[in-house]
């Protein structure tokens, strides 16, 4: 029935590309042993750990591009903590949240008025607050997404999983509306944070305001994401980890052996929502203006994208799957669409290409965001960098022996059993793509 | 909605006219609303997703219609015969291109991912839409464009409330789908393969029901009613913005919730009671515009909370 699988040309050629990689990376030999050893588990995430503290010293042509390169990348690494949270809401415990921005709106408005000094009543006079330091504002701001995420999650994690999705889509919408329309804040017309005072050393100050030296906010913004990082891989391998990875495979089984499921959902939305806060926080203290009108729609599927593309549950994949996006938008992104801009403007109007100067590569790249999203979701749901338990999840949709049942893997993993040995045989059926699936269907 | 500031009259000072003209501007939004949400019904109750690109698949029907009008050259309302076969020709366009457009996200988008975790076809239902707002953007730009005032303004004064012919026409042009709708849902042999898939769509395939053809009728369905909405739409706003949808849509999915998803009589009845709490708040709330989206949240969650099985809904168990 070749009519029902109308991808299946492009999965075949997608995972030959994969695999031809994969053999490149094998045979190349770094010090006596393959490529792949070194990419793989925590020596990757050493290497890369090492290349990124030694980013800022490394020589380029001009001052100003390694320079314009770390702000890039201060916004990617803030990427990576974002799509790090929401990949523990929707990638750990398998709940859709499409309102994720609502939370980083919370922690960049609580940096920027943590630090502003006044606040504004209905009449608009201005009232004197006392100003936070930044230090106090991280904690402050994860505390704040958290109420939040509990107050959203509480009275919708009860009920099924795509109502979640629409609840917390409404919400991402409504929170900059908020915003926008309580003078509080000023409205629409946006608040500005204070940058982070000056820190004195034996070896000298450090300041992180100094437009022309963007390393010490780089190398604050890094020991952040690596914490988050930690933070995240702790919580995959702790038993609340496994309870979420219970409840998204199999939620009624779950809940049969003794997971409590409001609780562990709700706690998994918090902490999603507490990374998310302090995502806003750190954005704001490098970016410090900030208006209702930043925090649009794009922003949580932008980040949903990121962790559907490196591989939903994935911590390695869900960073390099940010890193992807981020890099293309911030640093590639900007290169060619001013360039292109400005060459076709002068041109004459029947030049070929011309239409390129009216064409918005901001929209495009969301086209193209849109077009990855369900061409992985269709042709790769394991994305770049599969988690591996997630991996067999999938492939076990049609394949697996009845008996391998989420919860039987919880209770070895908890009477320290590796599971690994019950998955190695699952490893071996992949996840043949969409269009058979429908075909076992029909048949 | 900020284009609602199009349709509001300033009608008489007395609260009692203000109270009734708000209930006939209620009725009208709600008339689209309701077609829109029964879109949202359908395929939820055949299976069991939440259409995200459902609000899209509207808002494309409201940009061809409007490439069509000014492709005609039409700046203003034409004669009355001229203007009925106009209406029927934009009705007919917008039905016909926002069927095909579902019935195409559906076979390729959801079909393939039929047995795949329930996300996976989420996903790929904001991934559609995603991808048919940046089009529409990238074709028409990111700001509004106006759509030529077709009917002319003329009415009648009752009492204190004026009312338009134009939402006459889409009030009963909706409610003729509805009933079309309704019938044939419940007389026809497709209609009972509908409902049959609806409850057990193996137990239906048994019965020798094609299920693949069931499910793409009723996304050819729910994407024609949305195109009618969406001409009614550019009748009555007279606004096309390619976010359109996406706020229509959650207005939409929260009259479908209200009235009980999966119940094609509870679309209709929360179609109209969210157009008359919209209009109501518009109104009475102050600075309402800024608010009616957040009102529309507000009542989602609090029947998610308090009733999620909504007002005609029955609550189903979670199927193991």
């Amino acid at each position: 029935m070749a009519a029902q699988s109308p991808f299946k040309g492009v999965t075949t050629a997608a995972s030959s590309g994969l695999g031809r990689v994969r053999a490149w990376a094998n045979d190349t030999m770094i010090a006596g042993r393959p490529l792949t050893y070194y990419v793989t588990g925590w020596r990757f995430g050493v290497i890369a750990l090492i290349l990124a503290i030694l980013l800022p010293a490394v020589p380029a042509a001009a001052y100003s591009d390694i320079q314009s390169l770390l702000v890039a990348m201060i916004s990617v690494f803030v990427y990576v903590m974002l799509a790090l949270g929401l990949n523990i809401v929707v990638g750990y415990a398998g709940l859709l949240d499409l309102g994720y921005v609502a939370f980083f709106v919370i922690g960049s408005y609580t940096m920027a008025a943590g630090t502003y000094g006044a606040v504004s009543d209905w009449q608009g006079n201005l009232h004197n607050v006392p100003i936070f330091p930044f230090y106090l504002l991280i904690p402050l701001g994860a505390l704040l997404a958290g109420i939040f995420g509990v107050l959203l999650g509480a009275p919708t994690l009860r009920l099924r999983g795509d109502y979640l999705a629409i609840v917390t889509l409404g919400f991402g919408e409504i929170v900059p509306v908020v915003f926008a329309n309580i003078p509080v804040f000023f409205g629409q017309i946006g608040i500005s944070a204070t940058q982070p005072a000056p820190i004195n050393t034996p070896v000298g100050q450090i300041s992180f305001t100094d437009p022309l030296n963007n390393s010490p906010f780089y190398y604050l913004v890094l020991v952040v994401t690596v914490l988050v990082i930690l933070g995240c891989s702790a919580l995959r391998n702790s038993s609340i980890g496994r309870a979420w990875v219970a409840i998204r495979e199999d939620e009624t089984a779950a809940e049969a052996s003794g997971v409590n499921l409001t609780r562990t959902k709700l706690l998994a939305f918090a902490l999603g929502a507490t990374v998310g806060g302090i995502g806003g926080v750190i954005n704001t203290a490098v970016f410090p203006s900030i208006t209702p009108l930043n925090f649009s729609f794009d922003i949580s599927i932008t980040i949903l994208i990121m962790v559907v593309l490196g591989g939903i549950g994935s911590i390695p994949g869900v960073i390099i799957g940010a890193l992807v996006l981020r890099l293309f938008d911030v640093y590639l992104l900007q290169r060619i669409n001013d360039p292109v801009h400005q060459s076709f403007l002068v041109a004459p109007i029947n030049a070929p290409l011309h239409f390129l100067a009216n064409v918005d590569f901001n929209t495009l790249k969301l086209l193209i965001y849109g077009i990855v999203l369900v061409a992985m979701i269709l042709l790769r749901p394991q994305g770049l960098i599969p988690d591996a338990r997630r991996k067999r999840e999938l492939a076990g949709e049609g394949a697996a022996p009845e008996d391998i049942s989420a919860v039987g893997m919880l209770a070895q993993e908890e009477a320290g059993i590796s599971s690994a040995a019950v998955g190695d045989a699952l490893d071996q059926t992949e996840y043949t793509g969409a269009g058979s699936d429908a075909q076992g269907r029909e048949g | 909605m900020l284009t609602l500031a199009t349709v509001m009259v300033p009608g008489s000072a007395s609260p009692v006219g203000v109270f009734f003209q708000q209930l006939e501007i209620g009725l009208t939004l709600g008339a689209m609303y309701a077609l829109v949400a029964l879109g949202y019904t359908l395929v939820y109750g055949i299976i069991e997703l939440i259409n995200f690109a459902h609000g899209d698949v509207f808002m494309w029907s409201t940009v061809v219609t409007l490439a069509i009008v000014q492709a005609m050259g039409i700046t203003a309302p034409p004669g009355p015969a001229a203007l009925v076969g106009l209406l029927i020709l934009l009705f007919a366009v917008g039905m016909v291109v926002s069927g095909t457009l579902n019935v195409t996200i559906e076979r390729f988008f959801y079909r393939p991912l039929r047995k795949a975790p329930r996300l996976a076809p989420l996903i790929a239902a904001i991934g559609a839409s995603f991808i048919l707002e940046t089009v529409a953007q990238l074709w028409r730009g990111s700001g509004f464009v106006a759509f030529p005032s077709l009917v002319p303004t003329i009415g009648v004064q009752i009492g204190n409330v004026h009312v338009n012919v134009l939402d006459v026409v889409i009030v009963i042009v909706a409610l003729a789908l509805m009933y079309a709708l309704e019938r044939f849902i419940r007389l026809t042999r497709m209609g009972k393969a509908m409902r049959a898939t609806a409850q057990d769509p193996e137990a239906a395939s048994l019965m020798g029901v094609n299920i693949n053809r069931t499910i793409s009728l009723t996304f050819i369905i729910g994407g024609a009613l949305a195109g009618a909405a969406g001409v009614m739409y550019n009748l009555y706003i007279g606004q096309v913005w390619f976010f359109t949808g996406f706020q229509l849509g959650l207005i939409a999915f929260t009259a479908a919730v209200l009235g009980g998803i999966g119940n094609i009589y509870g679309a209709v009845l929360g179609g109209f009671i969210i157009g008359i709490i919209e209009a109501f708040t518009i109104q009475y709330v102050p600075g309402g515009f800024a608010w009616a989206d957040a009102v529309v949240f507000a009542i989602l969650v609090l029947i998610l909370v308090v009733k999620p099985s909504g007002l005609l809904g029955q609550q189903t168990p979670n199927k193991v």
